[in-house]
């Protein structure tokens, strides 16, 4: 589909030409009306000049040679002629016709006529007529006549002088044209870097920034941007109540379970079913809120206060069991991921690492050329190279992904594949045992609001 | 010790209770969180434990007010939201520890023990009191080597001075940690457990301060 700059751009253009076509057609119409009346009227004056000269030569016809002294008469073809005859049949030209000579108009009018015809060498002319009877009773056709050549070229000479006006006219309309669609845009142009910065601000646009043709779309548009963000927190809201009433059921069974094993009963089985019900709904529930989340919230939040939050739990933690973490972050890092979404990763990672580290965990944050990255190194046994890809896997099988041993890494993987962002498991080579990084992408990353 | 349960679901609250009972804790339950705000507010409890998705206010609102009020009972959160935020945000809002349903039950009683030994300044779940040694993990009393039967009544008043050793204990105070919400609360019974308590564990370990109350030496 054409974009609306193309269309204005056609429009423009086809409106400009159409114009600048008429507007063209209408003035040299024009300039040859005024060339021909020109031509016409210096016609008649030659005419008027040959039948004043005519009223005192009717006895001696030839001396009109010399009364008509302009050199075109004089010269053969020169495209300028006048010629006389009487009712005898005598005519008398000009030299320029030399043995030629020109047609009378039909029904040869005793009143002055112009008309159009052929002269010597098919030459085409524009003539004067008219039949006179003068004093002394002699009657007399009086014929002058031009070469339309010189009308032409007349003609032509004007329409080529004013051919670039026109061209810088038709010119103008087409940048005139895409001034106007840049002006027209202008407030498209604000309402995308709004919407853009509206994640940013978490706020509504504005309606009254608007021109009173866009504003009915920005108050759609915030709508649906709120119909959105209900969606969103409808979908976490269920999926917190389905985990609860889930959640508590299964933990009343368990206690049941523990009773009756201690009781001397066989629980096992049951016991091991209900780990993998509990598995089950953790991973579904992880899976929904991923799938439900990035394309609905666009969310910005500040990935080094989360890393704070996250330190304060994580250090009590690891300090209780004797262990170390370590931050080293970046001021001022934010990304476009929802703040419970990315702490959700960091959570499950840290946690990883804190259980299966010997003594130490480090998590450094910083930008980097292609965005932001988020490393959490430890000292434990790390997971060897030809085992990754299952870590990793996204919907692995979950009787593998039993608390500890894998699904913290499989939310974490699913929760950023939702942003676009990715986990690479490697070896640390600071501290020995398995290295984390979280790769988010630019796009993914965001800047303050200010900026 | 006196424990507040703010929770829901009726059936883990009696497993809850059943377990703490069992370790000679005292347990008040409460279904909502206008109930737990009122009670956790106005009852002087060792620890609470607070569900987070209670009806009526939710437990990190609840939590919020205690804490703003000046409150500084030990909190454990018990929830099914087992979301890093929302055990951050839990902390955050004065919880001392935060547990994820569904849970084990031998892990909760843990994490209440340490709760209520860091409370009273205990590192040790075994306490000994010179020839007494009671094992605060499961409730076994012992008197030189000699495993005694106590009631719920004496082990709770029995663990109560001994998470107070070397400090004076009134008997309001005692029969304030000792008896449930509902319970009926003479005073004038703490001097039948005491006794009791002195003839199963001998004379010397509880002293009275005339007019005063009871205490357990330091040394």
């Amino acid at each position: 589909m054409l974009s609306l700059r193309q269309r204005a751009l056609l429009g423009g253009t086809a409106s400009g030409a159409l114009s600048v076509g008429v507007g063209t057609l209408a003035v040299f119409s024009f300039i040859n009306a005024r060339v021909s009346d020109r031509f016409d009227t210096a016609l008649l004056d030659r005419h008027t000049q040959l039948v004043v000269g005519l009223s005192v030569t009717t006895h001696d016809p030839d001396a009109l040679r010399d009364l008509m002294f302009d050199p075109a008469y004089g010269t053969p073809y020169s495209g300028r002629y006048w010629q006389v005859s009487n009712s005898e049949g005598e005519i008398f030209t000009s030299a320029s016709l030399f043995d030629g000579v020109i047609a009378e108009p039909p029904g040869t009018p005793d009143v002055t006529t112009l008309w159009n015809t052929r002269g010597p060498e098919n030459e085409a002319l524009r003539g004067a007529y008219q039949k006179i009877t003068y004093e002394d009773g002699t009657v007399w056709g009086v014929s002058v006549a031009e070469s339309q050549a010189q009308l032409v070229a007349e003609r032509h000479t004007a329409q080529q002088s004013l051919l670039p006006v026109f061209a810088l006219v038709g010119l103008i309309g087409v940048v005139g044209s895409l001034l106007l669609t840049s002006i027209i845009l202008t407030p498209l142009r604000k309402l995308r870097s709004d919407v853009a910065h509206r994640w940013d601000r978490d706020e509504d646009l504005k309606p009254g920034d608007y021109p009173e043709e866009v504003s009915p779309l920005v108050e759609d548009l915030n709508q649906l941007l709120r119909r959105n963000r209900e969606i969103v927190s409808g979908s976490r809201r269920q999926a917190a109540d389905l985990a609860h009433a889930l959640k508590t059921p299964t933990a009343i069974m368990r206690n049941e379970l523990l009773l009756l094993s201690e009781a001397g009963g066989s629980t096992e089985t049951a016991v091991e079913a209900l780990d993998r019900i509990d598995a089950q709904l953790g991973r579904s529930l992880a899976r929904m809120r991923a799938l439900n989340t990035a394309d609905l919230t666009h969310s910005r939040t500040d990935l080094s206060h989360s890393i704070d939050r996250l330190a304060r739990l994580f250090t009590t933690m690891a300090e209780r069991e004797g262990k170390s973490l370590e931050i080293e972050r970046d001021p001022g890092l934010w990304v476009r991921m929802d703040a419970q979404d990315i702490e959700e990763v960091l959570g499950n990672l840290l946690d990883n690492a804190v259980k299966w580290c010997k003594s130490k965990v480090r998590l450094t944050a910083g930008r980097t050329r292609n965005g932001i990255e988020v490393v959490i190194d430890d000292d434990g046994p790390g997971i060897p190279q030809d085992a990754h890809r299952e870590a990793l896997r996204s919907g692995g099988r979950l009787d593998t992904s039993v608390s500890g041993s894998g699904l913290g890494l499989a939310i974490a993987v699913d929760l950023l594949k939702a942003y676009d962002s990715r986990l690479d498991l490697g070896a640390s080579n600071s501290l020995g045992g398995l290295e984390c990084r979280i790769v988010i992408p630019k796009g993914t990353n965001a800047h303050p609001a200010s900026g | 010790m006196r424990v507040l349960l703010a929770e829901d679901e009726p059936h883990l609250c009696e497993q809850i209770k059943k377990l703490l009972n069992a370790e000679g804790r005292v347990v008040d339950i409460v279904n909502s969180g206008l109930e737990a705000l009122h009670l956790g507010a106005t009852e002087p409890y060792d620890m609470i434990i607070l569900d987070i998705g209670l009806p009526e206010r939710d437990g990190i609102s609840v939590l919020r007010e205690w804490r703003s009020a000046g409150i500084k009972t030990p909190v454990l959160i018990l929830t099914a939201r087992d979301g890093w935020s929302e055990r951050v945000d839990g902390l955050d809002a004065g919880a001392d520890d935060y547990m994820t349903k569904p849970f084990h039950m031998p892990e909760l009683a843990a994490r209440v023990r340490a709760i209520l030994r860091r409370q009273s300044g205990q590192l040790n779940p075994v306490v000994e009191m010179g020839n007494v040694v009671l094992d605060t993990r499961n409730g076994r009393v012992t008197a030189d080597g000699v495993p005694i039967d106590l009631t719920a009544q004496e082990l709770a008043v029995l663990t109560y001075l001994a998470h107070n050793v070397g400090r004076m204990i009134s008997r309001t105070e005692l029969s304030e940690h000792i008896y449930e919400y509902d319970g009926d609360r003479d005073s004038n019974t703490i001097a039948v457990f005491i006794t009791r308590l002195r003839k199963k564990l001998g004379p010397d370990l509880i002293t009275t301060i005339r007019g005063r109350g009871y205490m357990i030496d330091s040394a």
